[in-house]
């Protein structure tokens, strides 16, 4: 610690103002504070203040993206060995996992900082911590396949069109992780949409496998011949519903592990950094559109929309809904502020991502579409919740 | 009768609570002003460096309205008075003879205080310097002697950390304090007193059923929490308050017909010295108050009044003319690896993102910022901890954007300025500064 302290003492000055280095003060800021909390006081009242800070908050936010991120790196390792015919073994697939995805957070995290750093550098504020939370949560929404360039193009355009532009952090309108998905999904469909995308099929020389269709469950489902019943279908295809909740199925990075991301959002909602009513008002909104989907179908025998035969649940485990509703909806700066609000949002989201995925064969995943188009609302539901709040004030002007 | 709970607030387990022991503090040499801590006031001095006062002698008068004078609370000679910027003025200094004069005021006898109309009592208050103990909301400004409040709110306890007990102060002077109860029951329509606290001093009232009993967390004690909690319409807005303790003042100078100098002063956070609660006289000198400087380290600050709202004072300074407490916490700045992500077992907070909301124990508090500034990410915090149900991070966003009818329509003037919010934010934003700035603005500019 002592020498450490030394090292950040010495090279204080160069990044000073009037130093060689004075543009890379962000940066310097930024990494001394991560390894010595400031010795700030207050200078006004309160005189005391309260222990959590913005580092604190957003790392928290990374503790509760570990489960799903290191069962990401294995499933990547994992679905790559079985398409590849590798060893199934842990550490080899934890090594091929990581093999193919830490190349692409580094990326995300190198590229994304260097667009921080250069807003933190003319404006002149300190690099906000939000950014280490989009640097991770980008690639992990991502199908393993993703070329780094993309990577870098995705988090570029998330990070400056995303969140810069509109005055950085705390100002955007959109979540910057997902509208960088979505401009690389619109940009490039051919790399982030089809059967062959979700596995990365590693080279093996003697025996070479060039193309893997692992379709996932949301992409084999509208494939089924009128009539059929999807779940059986999906279990024929070996994706039960336990499967599906464990996640060892291709998909992005870290969408694919209910389980794995049910941990984190216990995590969140503990520590009171993830709003719970967004994540219940999700799953209740899913519910409400499967379900009565889920039995008119039932009842005209299957020839409505055909995601509608899958029971309600699945939706929940499928696809990208638990990684959305619990790491980018919750996201506080693009949902909205008051707590009705939020039901309303977490409840709209789960409902259009099932209308999305059941009535638009072109997006078998509606997630990513759902909440972007929610966080625009955001302020709009604020607007009128507030408004409603407001009436009942006793005036005081 | 029932207590009144409110809603919000948050009481952080602070070490340092005064005990409910009295002791008494030897005569200060010097007792002292200190009129930059008066809000909204434009003192005017009326005496100079080396002029002969008594305990009573008028100080400086109120430019907006001279009828409202600061009187001396010592008899002796003005040995200094410390100007700031632009001429504010910091501090009126006065050393104290061996034998004080007390200037005498002319005040009816007790039994003739109903004959009197409300504009005679009114005089009265205001030559015997006892006026501006009433304040106003919802600016919290001096009182207005020409208009009439809905009501006035006598708050008996403070339960902002760390202020007197009114138990200690109400012992055996309960009859000063039911003058005074008399003479502000003239002055209004409606008297009310709110309990906060050990509501067994209800017995020591006169009128037991004039008081209300609130529960809850910090600021249940603060009169525009209460007020936002239990007015009826928007004409109780500009109720007026004073506190238990000035209202035994204004009750002995009726009694007496002197200046009242004595006061029950708190002293408390987890540097005191002791603490537990002091008999001295207004304008005592910090120093003197906690006994000199407190040996070694750390460093102490000294918060007259509050944890949360008090000023930041320095042992040179005086006890202020509304404050009753002294509180010393570490004033701490060291660096902390890794602070991030300790798990925080001696971390006080509201969030429970800390090992800490499994501890029973009440903390040290520092003045510690614990963390840098950052932008407002809307978490809400704020919102969820306001007592008054404003909701600050929007509040705050319309006074940025300069729209000030929204801020108002958003219950700006409901602000109770208690310091929560800016006390919560994980951002580290000064809300009670932006509302407190706001609202003066607001004042100055209906003014």
């Amino acid at each position: 610690m002592k020498a450490l302290k030394r090292l950040f003492n010495t090279s204080r000055p160069h990044f000073e103002s009037g130093g060689r280095l004075q543009k890379l003060h962000p940066l310097f800021d930024a990494i001394e504070t991560v390894v010595f909390a400031p010795a700030l006081i207050t200078t006004t009242d309160a005189h005391v203040r309260d222990s959590l800070d913005l580092k604190r908050f957003m790392t928290f936010v990374i503790i509760s993206l570990m489960p799903p991120f290191f069962y990401g790196i294995y499933n990547t390792g994992y679905q790559s060995g079985l398409a590849s015919g590798l060893t199934l073994g842990f550490v080899p697939v934890m090594l091929r996992g990581a093999w193919v995805v830490l190349p692409m957070l580094m990326v995300s995290y190198a590229v994304g900082l260097f667009w921080e750093l250069l807003f933190a550098s003319v404006r002149k504020h300190d690099i906000s911590e939000g950014f280490l939370v989009t640097g991770l949560l980008f690639p992990m929404t991502l199908p393993p396949t993703t070329p780094l360039w993309q990577v870098a193009v995705g988090i570029s355009f998330g990070v400056v069109i995303g969140k810069e532009i509109f005055g950085g952090t705390g100002r955007n309108v959109l979540n910057p992780a997902l509208t960088g998905r979505a401009f690389l999904f619109f940009a490039y469909p051919a790399n982030m949409s089809g059967d062959r995308v979700w596995t990365m099929v590693q080279q093996t020389g003697r025996q070479a496998v060039d193309a893997v269709t692992a379709a996932t469950p949301l992409a084999l489902a509208p494939l089924v011949a009128s009539g059929g019943s999807i779940g059986r279908i999906l279990t024929d295809a070996g994706y039960t519903f336990p499967r599906l909740f464990v996640g060892n199925i291709p998909g992005s990075v870290g969408e694919t592990s209910a389980l794995m991301i049910l941990l984190g959002a216990f995590f969140l909602i503990m520590t009171g950094v993830g709003n719970y009513r967004i994540m219940v008002g999700g799953v209740l909104g899913v519910l409400a559109v499967a379900y009565p989907g889920y039995l008119i179908n039932l009842a005209s025998g299957g020839e409505t929309a055909r995601l509608f035969s899958v029971h309600p649940v699945w939706h929940l485990v499928m696809g990208g809904f638990a990684f959305g509703i619990v790491y980018m909806a919750t996201d506080p700066v693009s949902a909205p502020g008051m707590n009705f609000s939020r039901w309303i949002y977490g409840f709209a989201i789960g409902a259009l991502v099932v209308m999305i995925r059941v009535f638009n064969p072109a997006y078998p995943e509606g997630v990513m579409l759902a909440i972007l188009f929610m966080n625009l609302f955001a302020p709009l539901i604020d607007h009128f919740v507030i408004k409603a709040r407001l009436r009942k004030r006793v005036p005081n002007v | 009768m029932n207590a009144i709970h409110l809603k919000g607030g948050f009481s952080p387990r602070i070490a340092g609570a005064p005990e409910r022991r009295l002791r008494l503090l030897e005569t200060p040499r010097h007792v002292g002003m200190v009129p930059e801590q008066i809000p909204f006031i434009k003192p005017r001095l009326l005496v100079d460096v080396g002029d002969a006062v008594a305990i009573g002698t008028p100080l400086f008068e109120d430019k907006r309205n001279p009828r409202i004078r600061f009187l001396s609370p010592g008899g002796g000679r003005v040995t200094r008075i410390v100007f700031g910027p632009r001429r504010i003025i910091r501090q009126i200094i006065i050393a104290l003879d061996d034998d004080e004069r007390s200037d005498a005021f002319d005040v009816p006898k007790l039994d003739r205080l109903d004959t009197l109309p409300r504009g005679a009592l009114v005089e009265i208050l205001l030559t015997g310097g006892m006026w501006p103990f009433l304040r106003a909301l919802p600016f919290m400004d001096l009182a207005d002697p020409d208009t009439v409040p809905p009501v006035i709110i006598v708050r008996l306890g403070d339960d902002e950390p760390f202020g007197p007990d009114p138990v200690v102060y109400l012992k055996d002077r309960q009859n000063r304090f039911a003058t005074g109860l008399d003479l502000l029951g003239k002055l209004c329509d409606r008297l009310v007193i709110h309990i906060t606290g050990d509501k067994s001093i209800r017995s020591a009232l006169p009128d037991p059923t004039m008081a209300r009993h609130f529960t809850g967390r910090y600021p249940a004690g603060n009169p525009s929490v209460q007020l936002f909690r239990t007015k009826t319409g928007p004409e109780q807005n500009r109720s007026w308050y004073i506190d238990g303790q000035d209202v035994i003042l204004l009750g002995e100078y009726l009694r007496t017909g002197r200046y009242p100098v004595q006061r029950i002063v708190s002293m408390g956070g987890s540097l005191a010295p002791a603490a537990d609660h002091v008999r001295t006289r207004a304008g005592v000198p910090l120093r003197q108050l906690c006994g000199g400087d407190p040996a070694g380290k750390p460093a102490a600050r000294y918060i007259v009044g509050g944890l949360f709202t008090g000023f930041g004072s320095s042992p040179d300074s005086f006890m202020g003319f509304y404050q009753n407490a002294l509180n010393l916490i570490d004033d701490g700045d060291r660096e902390e690896p890794f602070g991030f992500i300790r798990p925080g077992y001696g971390k006080p907070s509201y969030a429970t993102a800390f090992l800490s909301s499994f501890r029973r124990r009440p903390f040290p508090m520092d003045c510690g910022q614990h963390g840098e500034e950052r932008a407002c990410i809307n978490c809400g915090t704020c919102a969820k901890i306001c007592p008054v149900d404003i909701l600050p991070q929007f509040t705050m966003k319309c006074l940025a954007a300069d729209e000030v009818e929204e801020a108002l329509a958003h219950g700006l003037l409901d602000c109770a300025e208690c310091g929560l919010c800016t006390y919560a934010c994980p951002s580290k934003i000064q809300l009670r500064e932006v509302f407190r700035t706001a609202k003066a603005q607001y004042y100055k500019e209906i003014a």
